[in-house]
């Protein structure tokens, strides 16, 4: 699936306009850590993502697992973008079209680029509290108490609201979409398309000018070795690679399984 | 004409494939070891409205388009047919006649415990010695003072296991003394009302097929469905609409098998090479794609009249006996692509093999199908 | 060589929180090292903490030829947004070059944020850094979730700043002879109050980073069909005393916690025994383990990447030939 996802070797950017319309995984447990926080605190969800008109897809999925209404920041100019130009243009648009949010939560990464920058990046951008990789949430009043495994540690944080959450895949499993959620998605949703004027930014300028990265290539490492190929039976091939490898795999496990005779 | 399938169409697909392969997926070969009903899956499918999925919102159901519906079959089947028939008999056969013919007060009473899936729909009018004729039915109702009085038999109903409402196809006498059939809402729990045993069948295991015993049965007035209307006409709309999802159905089966052929004759070394290279398992591989794809075009067209409230029943039937034929031969010819491990139980094409048969049996045979086809197109020429 | 007049340095962030376990700064320290012959900089480690002396001269020891250290004990926790602010007013003030952060949690949410106050590059979790012939960073990530890397450059922007992955450097063993100048800076009084509040931090009773050092390692894949067949490779583990690695997908379905995943995100391994069942081999993988001494991979399909980079390649189902080793196993070893 993300592994087939087309790339242009030339400018070793995304095709992104191929790809067919999937919700990033960990945004769907984001998605759904907000529904759970609806279920007890009422309010709207609304879901942003930015991307060619397909990912308008991506939208209509969010409003098919509950959330109220989408945006979708389309603009020829914003191809190239790398971080720090994205979490630029995400911010401006939460700016403008939920300047008195609550609460943002993202996905903890992308499962193509897995750079996890664009996160606490918007956290800078709009100048609130942030914190990344939250496993479990909990609202009380207008402080956030959160819960994440950090390098080893369990901690336990507060962060009042307004603020900024990046959210891990540990919980939060994301529901099945119903099928009355689905046709609610197409027959009453609500969705707004924003360009980079909209959201009061120079359209002058190209998602490449805003990124200070550069790629300079692309490529695929080749690693093949010159390898033993077993096949057959599984009882086999394991008597096989025991009986060939006893010192090197004994060794190792410090253990000896060398075939004793009886 | 558009034949790319749209934004909610695609949508439709990836969610039902979603849940398809996450919750039927593990389970699928041993419910059908073990020939028992996934409790524990359809009580997820209740809250998802896979029980409601034509039935209209205010009865708490989903009110899916017909494309959708016939996805949501295809996708389920496409892991789990005994599932996908359990789904789409509830719908098609179970609920839709009540859509179609109940009275409001019966919408009311019956629609919402069907949308919900607390009561499974079954469709019963098959017996020992009727099937295809619907007028032939030897299940008979008798009007007493308050309500009917019902005795029969009925064989090898879907859903007979589990369901919550049967619609009995019984003959009663008009006043006039004439026989007619019609239809009655029978609730689990009426007395006289019992289940027989679970079939040992080739395939579909996992649906609890069954028989029904009415003795002296006494069903209310007012679960006659559509007092006016003739059973036989219920029963013909019903099928038309039912041959939409069991070509669905044979849809799904072809599609799991082929995809499983496709992906073995990759893995699969002979030769040093992987079988997949051979001229011979690409031919097959091409005519199952081939076959694979006239069956969706022709099933959606069916769906898209239904949709438009045009008359679709020769083109379901066409649906239905073109998929059930592919799902066949798909199954066959991808256990052949398997060899042995084809052969054996450890492998799900065995499952598909078996379960695909039926698809050319139940919800009118082949035969049936192509007698339908035949008088209409007899009927466009003079 | 760099055409820089002014004297430049690379400055390595000291994340010390698991010095015993997890080692980054110090094999960043030795990249840093490597990396300074090339354009003539100096390497500088930065401390944020209290009582730090002990990582000061472990980093002076490992390579450092200067440490910046703000002891104070407001600082004794890790404190993102005191963190962030810290490093943004030392970078002005001393603009360094060059800013190698470890991809650890904190440093993958650390080094974002600094980049974006200094509206600079950053890329995530790179697998190599070198510099190229005008003296720019040429930094490795794996990207785009296919088979590929990208090598990615800061031409214009300072610093250039990278993370990268736990163990993809060696450091330079220790040598407590060596000297270097250790800088202390006062804690400014003018900085903002942290937002976050920490309420509670214990270490984790689960198992931490031991993979990073383990001899055998069993990893699983998608191929290992469910989350109950993949929970066999516990026993085999258990077995031959090895630890339980994984992949992204598994960790997307669940079979197992997160700290199992070794690739992008995830962890480095260089075991000298790998047993790979059911994994094809995607990019962010296979970089992780390509210090394995020697793999045995099981695969259905004979093309899988992950075929072609082990030394024994044993075409069959994975499951099979784990309930396969355990019985054998448990026969021979008495």
């Amino acid at each position: 699936m993300v592994s087939e996802l087309p790339w242009d070797p030339k400018t070793g950017t995304l095709k992104r306009a191929l790809v067919d319309g999937m919700i990033n995984p960990a945004c769907r447990h984001a998605l759904e850590a907000a529904l759970i926080l609806k279920n007890e605190h009422p309010t709207e969800i609304t879901v942003i993502t930015m991307g060619p008109p397909i990912a308008e897809e991506v939208l209509r999925e969010a409003l098919a697992m509950g959330a109220d209404r989408g945006i979708l920041i389309s603009d020829s100019k914003i191809a190239g973008a790398d971080t720090l130009a994205t979490s630029k243009i995400l911010a401006d648009a939460i700016k403008t079209a939920c300047p008195d949010f609550d609460l943002v939560l993202c996905g903890c990464h992308t499962s193509d680029s897995e750079t996890a920058q664009v996160g606490p990046q918007i956290t800078e951008e709009l100048n609130v509290p942030g914190i990344a990789y939250v496993d479990q949430l909990e609202l009380n009043n207008r402080s956030l108490r959160i819960q994440r495994l950090s390098d080893g540690f369990t901690e336990t944080l507060d962060m009042p609201l307004p603020g900024l959450i990046t959210v891990t895949t540990q919980q939060n499993a994301p529901r099945y979409i119903s099928l009355s959620g689905l046709e609610d998605a197409f027959s009453e949703a609500d969705i707004t398309c924003l360009d980079l004027n909209d959201i009061g930014l120079n359209s002058g300028l190209t998602g490449s000018d805003r990124s200070p990265t550069r790629i300079l290539r692309v490529y695929s490492p080749v690693t093949e070795k010159d390898n033993t190929v077993m096949r057959g039976s599984a009882g086999k091939i394991v008597q096989q690679l025991f009986d060939q490898f006893d010192d090197k795999i004994g060794g190792a496990i410090g253990k000896d399984i060398k075939e004793h005779q009886s | 004409m558009d034949f790319n399938p749209c934004m909610k169409h695609k949508i439709v697909r990836k969610t039902v494939r979603d849940f398809s392969e996450t919750e039927l997926g593990p389970i699928a070969h041993d419910v059908d070891r073990e020939a028992r009903f996934p409790w524990e899956v359809i009580d997820k499918m209740r809250g998802l409205n896979y029980f409601g999925l034509q039935i209209p919102r205010k009865y708490g159901g989903a009110e899916i388009d017909s494309i959708s519906y016939a996805i949501t079959i295809e996708e389920l089947s496409r892991v789990c047919a005994a599932i996908g028939l359990c789904i789409t008999v509830h719908n098609s056969v179970g609920a839709a006649p009540i859509v179609t013919f109940g009275s409001d007060k019966q919408k009311e009473r019956f629609l919402p415990p069907l949308a919900c899936g607390e009561r499974i729909g079954a469709f019963c009018l098959t017996e020992a010695n009727a099937g295809s004729d619907a007028s032939g039915v030897e299940t008979n109702a008798v009007k007493v003072e308050d309500g009917y009085l019902i005795n029969g038999t009925k064989i090898f109903v879907t859903n007979g296991g589990v369901c919550g409402y049967a619609l009995i196809f019984a003959t009663i006498e008009d006043p006039s003394g004439r026989p007619s059939t019609k239809v009655f809402i029978v609730e689990k729990g009426m007395p006289g009302f019992s289940v027989g045993e679970i079939e040992d069948l080739c395939g579909m295991r996992a649906n609890p097929v069954s028989s029904l015993f009415l003795e002296d049965c006494k069903v209310p007035f007012d679960n006659c469905l559509g007092q006016s209307v003739s059973g036989v006409k219920v029963a013909l709309t019903a099928l038309d609409a039912g041959r939409i999802g069991i070509a669905a159905q044979a849809l799904g089966i072809a599609q799991g098998a082929f995809e499983a052929a496709v992906r073995y004759s990759k893995e699969r070394q002979q030769f040093r090479k992987p079988i997949s290279s051979f001229q011979t398992i690409q031919n097959y591989l091409a005519d199952m794609a081939t076959e694979i794809d006239a069956s969706r075009l022709l099933l959606y067209r069916a769906c898209a009249l239904k949709d438009d409230n045009k008359p679709f029943g020769t083109e379901a039937a066409m649906a239905k006996l073109y998929c059930s034929r592919v799902a066949t031969q798909t199954t066959n010819l991808a256990m052949q692509i398997h060899g042995g491990y084809g052969y054996s139980k450890e492998y799900d094409v065995e499952r598909y093999f078996r379960d695909a048969k039926v698809t050319e049996i139940y919800e009118g045979t082949s035969e049936v199908q192509r007698l339908v086809i035949s008088r209409s197109v007899l009927s466009q020429y003079t | 060589m760099t055409m820089n007049e002014q004297l430049t340095e690379i400055w390595v962030f000291g994340d010390y929180r698991n010095y015993f376990q997890n080692r980054v700064t110090l094999q960043l320290l030795s990249r840093g090292v490597e990396l300074a012959q090339k354009t003539g900089a100096t390497v500088c480690a930065v401390v944020f903490g209290h009582e730090v002396d002990e990582w000061v001269g472990e980093y002076i020891a490992h390579g450092a030829d200067r440490v910046l250290v703000i002891d104070h004990p407001e600082l004794k926790q890790y404190k993102m947004e005191t963190y962030v602010n810290l490093m943004v007013q030392l970078i002005e003030d001393l603009n360094p070059d060059i800013i190698l952060i470890g991809a650890t949690n904190f440093g993958r949410e650390f080094a974002p944020r600094i980049a974006k106050r200094m509206q600079t590059g950053l890329s995530a979790d790179c697998v190599g850094l070198d510099i190229n012939e005008d003296g720019i960073m040429v930094q490795t990530a794996p990207s785009f979730g296919g088979n590929v890397l990208a090598e990615i450059i800061t031409p214009e922007c300072r610093p250039q700043m990278a993370t990268i992955r736990p163990g993809t450097f060696q450091e330079i063993p220790h040598n407590y002879e060596r000297t270097g100048e250790v800088v202390k800076l006062e804690l400014p009084d003018n900085l903002p109050e942290e937002r976050v509040k920490l309420v509670q931090s214990e270490r984790s009773t689960q198992r931490f980073q031991r993979i990073e050092e383990a001899k055998v390692v069993v990893c699983g894949g998608r191929g290992m069909g469910s989350k109950k067949k993949f929970r066999k490779l516990a026993e085999l583990a258990a077995l031959m005393n090895a630890e339980i690695g994984a992949t992204r997908p598994v960790i997307y379905a669940n079979w197992i916690e997160s700290e199992a995943l070794i690739g992008q995100a995830g962890k480095n391994i260089k075991p000298k025994v790998l047993f790979s069942f059911g994994i094809s081999g995607a990019i962010q993988h296979t970089a992780a383990i390509k210090n394995a001494e020697f793999i045995i991979a099981v695969n259905k399909n004979p093309k899988a990447p992950m075929m072609a980079m082990a030394d024994i390649a044993i075409v069959a189902d994975a499951n099979q030939v784990c309930t396969a080793m355990i019985k054998e196993l448990k026969r021979r070893i008495r």
